[in-house]
């Protein structure tokens, strides 16, 4: 049978933002949109917040996106939707943008 | 964000714009950031305890495992018969999002997958000419969980869907 930890708040909104802030920073930081690396910059934000997100250690599986768009004047819409357990999982949401700009990045936390 | 009730199934929020949301944002000189997310959950503290302990199945996978291709058609068929003639317009494609995601969502719950929980995630986006990138990954079990996603594109707009679909142990 599993055993409770006690310590464990199920998915702290906080602390996952921070992790994706300062992976978006470190990534694009002050740089303008350059189609040719952003699909490394993808790449790169995402797998970093991932390692950071299973150095946290808690039983969880997670999902990430990250949508990064070049600023024109477009208009983008985006929504979830989810099938889970309430009291266990969690999500959040990071918009950032700069000059050129927009990311959004989006972790999903599903309880093991 | 998510509307958070008592059940299991969850209602859909868009992103940026719902009542009861909190946001903070921090500016530095050259970059904002915000971050969405639902305030309720500081005071669901008790529930994420008493979350509820099953009893042990002695199940080793899923007996009926994730199908991705029945996933893929119904986000193109969705996304085809909701999208197709439209025009890009700011109020109707937020409500738009919303319709698809609860869509998708009961579409995907009929297939009647035991023990996989669902995340759908929904993109309507203006083409103007600007450049875009979405991609995601993901920390779980490659034996068991899944995903399935379409791209749609009219003359107006793009619309991205995507399922996740993962096994609950």
């Amino acid at each position: 049978m599993d055993y409770q930890i006690e310590e464990e708040a199920g998915f702290v909104v906080e602390d996952v933002s921070k992790i994706i802030k300062e992976s978006v920073e470190a990534t694009i930081g002050g740089n303008a949109y350059q189609h040719n690396r952003v699909n490394q910059w993808t790449t790169s934000i995402v797998e970093q917040c991932l390692s950071q997100l299973s150095k946290l250690g808690k039983p969880y599986k997670y999902i990430l996106t990250c949508v990064i768009m070049q600023k024109n004047g477009a208009g983008m819409q985006t929504a979830s939707t989810c099938f889970w357990d309430n009291s266990t999982d969690g999500s959040c949401a990071v918009r950032w943008e700069n000059k050129s700009v927009y990311c959004i990045v989006s972790v999903f936390g599903l309880a093991i | 964000m998510f509307g958070w009730g008592n059940c299991w199934s969850v209602p859909v929020c868009l992103h940026g714009i719902c009542p009861g949301i909190l946001f903070s944002m921090i500016m530095s000189f050259s970059s904002i950031s915000t971050v969405s997310y639902i305030d309720e959950l500081g005071h669901h503290d008790d529930n994420a305890r008493l979350a509820p302990t099953m009893e042990n199945t002695y199940q080793m996978g899923p007996y009926k495992r994730f199908p991705a291709n029945a996933a893929t058609d119904i986000l193109k068929d969705v996304l085809t018969s909701y999208l197709q003639e439209e025009k890009y317009e700011v109020e109707w494609s937020q409500k738009m999002t919303k319709t698809l995601c609860e869509v998708i969502r009961a579409r995907v719950k009929e297939l009647m997958i035991p023990r996989y929980k669902i995340v759908i995630l929904v993109h309507i986006g203006q083409l103007t000419g600007q450049s875009m990138q979405i991609s995601s990954r993901c920390l779980w079990d490659t034996s068991n969980d899944t995903f399935a996603s379409h791209f749609f594109k009219n003359s107006s707009l793009f619309g991205v869907a995507s399922v996740y679909a993962i096994y609950f142990e």
